[in-house]
């Protein structure tokens, strides 16, 4: 059993008094640019291949939306460089603009709970964006961490797993595919209404009433639950990348982790060729469906026409773990690293017990369940202020607190409110705690690599991108692969000069 | 650190007077009614805009 790296893309809503959407391009280019912290410019793009997709073939356009094709019209087309803005940020992360939104890429690491802590550390690095570009440009701006703007537009929270190739890219779908249909009564963010299909009041997920298929390379239109974009960021060769965007963005810490980790105890069982059979019906209906089921039975229909339920399929997975004796592995490590959670690479194990009290807390519909799970806070809050007020719910007013739950500025944002008010379980959101977050960097993983070299090489640094840094040295372009399976640590490491530190990662590719 | 109920500091209760003096004519504080604790999450929910939802919008991401 190995790690599995992986990493999380949010794509932050921007919301500036006076201006519209038709503005958002240049709004997030230059918000994205007022990041004021040391950060590096000179993201590499050479290994972008968007257009090649893991089914064997190449697509020959990807889509648009229609509605924002209207906002281009007639406007010049620029680089990407230009267009995107890339910064990347010591901890070995990115920032730039994607389609007019702020985005923030994790860096990749083994810890779920770990890649939690740096999606955290994306809401510090967005904020201090932000109030930069208020102060030069005398505008305000909200930002917000959520999947819609409830008139039908949505942007995404991107997970990426590295997979060896070897496992088959059909396996791998059938493995994780069911998983992905059920994990939501765990994770959802939660959402006032519906939009699409059937009417609702409130349902887990942001973004299921976006789902429309469930394999396809494109991304800004008739979205599906697996993007098939072949760009690994490593030897692809040796390695594919799971690229599910069918999940919402977070605001509880611990939701974002258990997320990353549910998924990625799909994938180990896919590995080990061990994941329980489901052949459902029609999963994107059932994300749809279970999404908007009130009553928590979470029925999913079978292709044999059977039903079964969303709480056996999440069992199913725990099960098929714990044939493998993969929780008494788990039990040796976790006293290993003295259950430290940002050192034990396989949270995907470390969350089985934590689910299964959620699950059962889901099914009794337990107050408690609002101190841990984004969808339980936030309709508990709702259901509150209806309460204490004139007791009907009001889809308008209501859909702008949903809105505001997601507001990451900590004086103004409704979670960060849940938090202060002792509604919530979470640490490390107060302005108190950006630096100490910002300052945290993934170990025991090629990122580790990559912050280290930024932060110590920098000078020597031409250019990077998650797969490769390009070192000058004199005259000479030195391009190395930062390896994915190595788990080693530069800590305690001195490096005498550019060349040493060259030579090093040459060696762990057995260069 | 937990702290136990049994932990807790005992205090002697102080009986309220009971008997009264002078007549029932003196000034009285007025009934202000007991004061509402502030909740902060109420609070910072009554300051937003009802609208703000109808007038967000946004371009598709990905």
């Amino acid at each position: 059993m190995e790690p599995i790296l992986c990493g999380l893309e949010t794509e932050y809503g921007l919301f500036v008094n006076g201006k519209g959407a038709e503005d958002q391009i240049e709004l997030s280019k230059a918000l994205v640019r007022s990041y004021p912290d040391e950060c590096f410019l000179g993201w590499d793009y050479s290994s972008e291949s968007p257009r090649a997709d893991l089914r064997g073939f190449q697509v020959e356009k990807l889509q648009i939306d229609p509605e924002d094709a209207k906002f281009d019209k007639g406007k010049p087309k620029s680089s990407d460089s230009k267009l995107r803005s890339d910064r990347v940020l010591n901890n070995g992360a990115r920032l730039y603009n994607d389609h007019g939104h702020p985005e923030f890429a994790t860096p990749e690491c083994t810890s779920a709970f770990a890649c939690a802590v740096l999606d955290r550390a994306g809401e510090h690095a967005v904020r201090r964006a932000a109030t930069r570009f208020e102060e030069t440009t005398g505008l305000n701006a909200s930002l917000y961490k959520n999947n819609t703007d409830f008139h039908g537009a949505t942007y995404g929270c991107h997970e990426s797993y590295l997979v060896p190739r070897s496992v088959g890219w059909d396996s791998l779908v059938e493995a994780v595919l069911p998983m992905l249909v059920v994990r939501q009564i765990l994770t959802g963010a939660g959402k006032v209404g519906s939009e699409g299909g059937s009417d609702c009041r409130f349902q887990l997920s942001q973004r299921a009433d976006f789902c429309e298929t469930i394999l396809s390379a494109d991304t800004l239109f008739k979205r599906p639950i697996f993007n098939t974009r072949d760009e690994p960021h490593a030897d692809p060769n040796q390695w594919m990348r799971l690229h599910v965007i069918c999940g919402d963005a977070n605001m509880n810490l611990a939701t974002t982790a258990r997320k990353l980790a549910l998924t990625k105890l799909a994938i180990q069982l896919a590995i080990a060729r061990r994941a329980p059979k489901w052949s459902l019906k029609t999963p994107v209906a059932a994300i749809q469906s279970v999404s908007r089921d009130e009553s928590r039975k979470f029925q999913i229909e079978l292709a044999d026409d059977s039903f079964t339920t969303a709480y056996e399929i999440l069992e199913s997975y725990f099960e098929a773990a714990e044939r493998q004796g993969w929780l008494k592995i788990m039990a040796s490590i976790d006293s290993n690293v003295g259950g430290d959670p940002y050192l034990i690479p396989f949270t995907e194990l470390q969350v089985i017990p934590e689910c299964r009290v959620l699950l059962e807390m889901v099914r009794e519909f337990d107050p408690k369940l609002k101190r841990h799970v984004d969808w339980a806070a936030k309709l508990a809050m709702l259901e509150s202020f209806v309460e204490q007020t004139d007791g009907k719910w009001n889809g308008t007013q209501l859909r702008s607190f949903d809105l505001e739950y997601h507001n990451i500025d900590p004086n103004e944002g409704l979670y960060s409110a849940l938090i202060e008010s002792g509604e919530v379980d979470d640490t490390l959101m107060s302005n108190e705690s950006a630096s100490k977050v910002l300052n945290f960097f993934p170990t025991q993983c090629r990122s580790e690599i990559r912050s280290y070299a930024l932060h110590h090489f920098r000078e020597f640094i031409e250019s990077c991108n998650w797969r490769t840094i390009t070192f000058l040295v004199g005259e000479k372009k030195i391009c190395v692969d930062l390896p994915p399976n190595w788990h080693g640590t530069v800590v305690g490491r001195d490096f005498s000069s550019v060349e040493s530190i060259i030579d090093w990662i040459r060696g762990l590719n057995g260069n | 650190m937990e702290i136990r109920i049994e932990d807790r500091i005992r205090r002697e209760v102080t009986p309220e007077r009971t008997e009264k003096h002078g007549d029932d004519t003196a000034p009285k504080r007025p009934d202000i009614g007991q004061p509402k604790p502030s909740n902060p999450l109420l609070d910072r929910m009554k300051k937003i805009d009802p609208d703000q939802a109808k007038k967000y919008r946004q371009r598709s991401g990905e």
